[in-house]
């Protein structure tokens, strides 16, 4: 069960990193700012996982 | 599709090679025949889970729903492999080595004893097994969930057949190569479900998974160029 849950979500700070860039991906793609998030979330992502590869 | 297709091979390839080790260890204790029921019964659990999600997934009528769900998977899977490719990539931890992993398994005491054995391949195949089902289910929403599977049980063919052939680790596979790629390829999908189900246009349709994949190759080589410069 426990390798069952880190396969589908990973670690604690895997976990915060993406949803973190969810959450802000969803309250940019309401703002009148949307057509951005089609580069911003990627690039948020990106961050996490250079942050996650680092710390 | 075949986006999808070549992800979930690939993966799957990555895993079985893991897979292949421990069972290798566990085999030269306790015979082959013993080794390959642990890994029977594995790949057994796993196929019914793959049936069980795949059935749970069709059931969700709402396509925005299911994109959102998929997409988030695939962005919590991606994102923990291309952390970790770039990490390996740049120095920053070790690469995976086979030899020592098989090494480190042999050394351990419990390996003679046969139940022992026989559940360190058992968990061992279902463990590596389990990022193969999660892509089978997730990719196989695109594809089919059969084909998908096809996929992965392809790969597994392709690892048994060099494991029968070398008859020992598959160390010289590029694994984080290949991993850091699929990753790239995973958080792609991730973020282009996850937006489509929020309501956001995607300005070149299907082609942007390619703009996508591009993007995270680029920057992910860019990170690991970034972190092989700056002191550990």
């Amino acid at each position: 069960m426990r390798g069952l849950i880190k396969t589908l979500i990973g670690d604690k700070r895997n976990f915060f990193a993406a949803a973190i860039c969810i959450f802000l991906a969803v309250i940019l793609v309401h703002t009148p700012a949307a057509p951005l998030t089609g580069i911003a979330f990627p690039l948020m992502l990106l961050c996490g996982a250079g942050y996650l590869s680092k710390y | 599709m075949i986006g999808a297709l070549a992800a979930t091979f690939l993966t799957a390839s990555v895993e079985w090679v893991e897979a292949y080790t421990i069972l290798l260890a566990v085999a030269l204790s306790i015979g082959w025949r013993r080794a390959l029921t642990a890994a029977l019964a594995a790949i057994t659990v796993l196929a019914i889970l793959t049936t069980a999600g795949s059935l749970l997934l069709t059931r969700i009528g709402d396509l925005s729903v299911l994109q959102f769900l998929i997409g988030v998977f695939l962005i919590l899977f991606g994102l923990r492999w291309l952390a970790k490719a770039i990490a390996r990539g740049a120095g920053l931890k070790s690469l995976h080595d086979e030899d020592a992993e098989f090494a480190q398994l042999r050394a351990k005491p419990e390996i003679n004893e046969a139940r022992a054995a026989w559940a360190i391949a058992f968990n061992g195949v279902l463990l590596e097994g389990l990022e193969v089902w999660l892509i089978v289910v997730a990719l196989g929403v695109q594809t089919h969930h059969t084909i998908a599977a096809a996929a992965a049980l392809a790969a597994l063919l392709v690892v048994c057949f060099a494991g029968f052939l070398v008859r020992k680790p598959l160390a010289r596979v590029p694994e984080n190569t290949i991993k850091f790629t699929v990753a790239c390829g995973i958080l792609a999908f991730g973020t282009f479900w996850t937006l489509q189900s929020l309501g956001y246009a995607w300005p070149l349709a299907d082609a942007s998974l390619l703009a996508l994949f591009a993007f995270n190759i680029l920057g992910g080589l860019a990170l690991t160029a970034l972190y092989k410069k700056q002191p550990a």
